[in-house]
């Protein structure tokens, strides 16, 4: 594609005459067509590219063409590249700051930030000579100076405000700080987005990725009711072709859901490829304490790299629940002994398990709430409520 | 910056020294016998970097092997002096450690040396602040221990890290003593950072010879039961962990204890019916009737007249109570009675 090295610079200058964001952007980016044509790389473009191009588009461009030539080596040299491209960043911050009231060049913003941590991920992956995360992290950095320029544009009009910036960019960061597992910093981000006046206007795709993370962070705040909000908006608005993506949302929403006392549809996860948590709903459902744990052994690793390990634990005393209703169905009466319910313990497979910790396990139920009544340790029996003493795990 | 190499063979560089004992700058364990202004053995204290000062030169840095005396010197002959209360002591080898890291940094150590002088630091951070926490904050700052202990432990974490990252490039294995102190260190890092879901989710990613380690096991179980809100277990494993473990997870028992107590409260929450006392001291690993007593004085439960069982009600636990301090838990105390101090702290046997 272009040919010649004029050919392309002369495209750029029409792109940006033009006021063409989204052309420029694709003239800048690493995953057009136009990389794979070697008259464009060049060590050093400046002398041709000022020709050509007014600053400081000309820095963006310069630097764009660098990036090509260190890829181009053998082997690529990612760790320079990674650095050019930071260096076309902080061009596009300035090229931001000098246009007032106009917000054409969002696009071209995007594709820089979005090379910029394809780029880290490379180094991270293929350098070595540094603790890891400190690539995306200093990407990270230059795309908060991006941020920080959008989110302080306030004063142009709802159409031109580079706000409009702003979700892309978030979401850009949050990749970036869930990878290097910083997820304290994504806290004054969503703050920023959510103060916006018109958050709710921001393209559909962001949103919903917008949401995806927002849902995965509350849940690791424990607060389980925003997570599965989020995670419920990005679900029933991820396009049913993006099926890979809903299944991502999935392995986060389906265990939440659980925590608050919903069992996810076996068809649903089979269209997933998710029926290790339909295996562990039925463990939960049983009560079988033993098979829930095998469960968990089983895919440890795979739990693990989800991050949905610690979560998937805590459903644990809702399995106790579930096999002490049991011990209550079968029994038929509201004074029960403390020994059936060690008893079903050890029915289930729970061998190490002494009486003193299943009078534990029960006050920890009915602390929670999960069990409506209380226990007489003289008799050794659990006294529970005349009406609903397993109040439903949804009502809690 | 250059790597500044340090040529200084003692504890410290003869210039401090000689500054030190004209300007009559001598702490008591630097005096000999204890007697005034005849220095003893000197070690280099700690200074911040600050503008003025000069940029520390080759004969003001100790060399690795010096370092290494030096922390064997403070874990081996000071620890053990009783001439003075231990907050005396832990502030003077508080001090002159933080010196010794200051140094490591300085000197650009690698993961491996690092290590070696990283790892006694923190046993001695961790022992003294089991040690000293049931002295007054006139005495002993608990908070700033726990930073200093937080920093070292990440700092010797990220040292492992690098090491398993240099495996697949190098020969060199470590040796069976290394790997078994890295276990040990790990587990601390997980008893002193209980319920912390960061930790835990490290826990989930360590290798496997960690994760394999009989001691680590220990600590991962208890931290497991914890994140579950399986408060029994955590008691019940408590006492099995080896003594520095044992002693660091203590903090943490009031809290255990309190929480135990709270849910209790729902539990057996009844105007007739009691809990006998044998059983609570039984799960709440304490050791006497009094110990109990100050529990739910505390608390504001009510005892029977008799003493001998509580009477639990949820309305009345004191919410707005802070958690009783810290105190020495007999269980720890035994074991900390049996062994000999400079050699766990040093890691020559854990």
């Amino acid at each position: 594609m272009f040919g010649t090295v004029n050919n392309y610079l002369s495209s750029v200058l029409s792109a940006t005459d033009d006021y063409d964001g989204e052309a420029l952007g694709t003239h800048i980016s690493l995953r057009d067509v136009h990389v794979q044509n070697h008259n464009l790389y060049i060590a050093q473009p400046e002398k041709l590219v000022e020709r050509f191009l007014k600053p400081p588009i000309d820095e963006v461009v310069s630097a764009h063409l660098k990036v090509l030539y260190q890829l181009a080596q053998e082997p690529p040299n990612y760790m320079e590249a990674y650095t050019q491209q930071a260096a076309a960043c902080g061009a596009v911050v300035r090229l931001l700051q000098s246009l007032k009231d106009e917000n054409w060049c969002l696009p071209l913003m995007y594709r820089v930030c979005l090379d910029l941590r394809y780029l880290a991920q490379a180094c991270e992956k293929r350098c070595r000579g540094f603790t890891p995360g400190h690539v995306l992290e200093k990407a990270a950095d230059c795309m908060m100076a991006c941020f920080r320029v959008c989110a302080a544009d306030g004063r142009a009009s709802e159409e031109d405000t580079k706000r409009l910036g702003m979700m892309n960019l978030v979401n850009q960061l949050f990749k970036v700080y869930f990878r290097i597992n910083k997820l304290h910093l994504c806290k004054p981000l969503i703050r920023a987005i959510e103060n916006c006046v018109f958050k709710d206007s921001f393209p559909l795709p962001e949103q919903i990725t917008y949401k995806y993370f927002v849902g995965r962070r509350a849940m690791f705040d424990s607060n389980y009711q925003g997570a599965v909000e989020d995670l419920s908006f990005a679900f029933t608005n991820c396009p049913d072709r993006f099926a890979s993506n809903k299944r991502l949302i999935l392995i986060y929403l389906v265990p939440v859901k659980m925590l608050l006392g919903y069992l996810p549809a076996k068809s649903l996860l089979q269209r997933y490829d998710l029926l290790l948590f339909h295996d562990l709903a039925l463990a939960l459902k049983a009560g079988n304490v033993k098979r829930f744990d095998e469960i968990v052994r089983d895919h440890e690793l795979v739990l693990i790299r989800s991050g949905i390990y610690l979560l998937v634990e805590k459903l644990k005393f809702m399995v106790y629940r579930n096999l002490f209703k049991k011990v209550f169905i079968i029994r038929q009466t509201h004074q029960l002994d403390m020994d059936d319910f060690l008893a079903a313990l050890q029915f289930v497979g729970v061998t190490d398990v002494s009486l003193n910790e299943a009078h534990c396990i029960i006050a920890n139920l009915i602390y929670d709430g999960k069990i409506k009544g209380y226990i007489s340790h003289a008799h050794n029996k659990l006294v529970v409520s005349k009406q609903n003493p397993f109040p439903p795990l949804i009502s809690l | 910056m250059a790597q500044v190499k340090g040529s200084c063979q003692s504890f410290c560089p003869d210039g401090e020294s000689k500054m030190r004992i004209r300007e009559k700058l001598l702490h008591y364990f630097e005096l000999k016998n204890g007697q005034k202004n005849t220095p003893g053995v000197l070690v280099k204290e700690f200074t911040r970097s600050a503008a003025d000062a000069k940029m520390p030169q080759a004969k003001d840095m100790r060399t690795e092997q010096s370092l290494t005396k030096t922390v064997e010197y403070l874990l081996k002959d000071i620890i053990l002096d009783t001439r003075k209360p231990y907050n005396v002591v832990y502030d003077f080898i508080f001090d002159r450690l933080r010196a010794v890291r200051r140094e490591i940094v300085i000197q650009m150590f690698d993961a491996r040396q690092t290590i070696r002088l990283l790892e006694p630091i923190v046993m001695f951070l961790a022992y003294s602040r089991y040690r000293l926490s049931v002295e007054s904050i006139e005495k002993f700052d608990p908070k700033i221990c726990n930073q200093h202990l937080q920093e070292c432990l990440t700092g010797v974490l990220c040292c492992y890290e690098e090491l398993d990252r240099q495996s697949s490039t190098t020969t060199e294995e470590p040796t069976l003593r290394q790997l078994e102190r890295r276990c040990y260190i790990e587990g601390l890092y997980q008893m002193f950072n209980l319920g912390s879901p960061e930790s835990f989710v490290r826990a989930l990613t360590l290798p496997d010879y960690v994760r394999q380690d009989a001691t680590f096991r220990l600590c991962f179980g208890i931290c497991l039961s914890y994140q579950q809100g399986n408060l029994y277990r955590v008691l019940m494993g408590l006492p099995q962990l080896p003594h520095i473990l044992c002693a660091v997870a203590s903090i943490k028992l009031q809290g255990i204890r309190r929480s135990l107590l709270q849910i209790f409260t729902h539990a057996y929450n009844n105007k007739q019916l009691t809990v006998p006392a044998p059983y609570l001291l039984r799960l709440l690993l304490i050791d006497s009737p009094a110990g109990l007593q100050e529990q739910c004085r505390h608390y504001n439960l009510a005892l029977t007249p008799d003493r001998k069982s509580v009477l639990f009600n949820k309305t009345d636990f004191r919410q707005s109570a802070e958690t009783l301090s810290c105190r020495h838990e007999p269980f720890v105390e035994s074991k900390l009675a049996r062994i000999y101090l400079p050699e766990v702290l040093l890691l020559k046997k854990i």
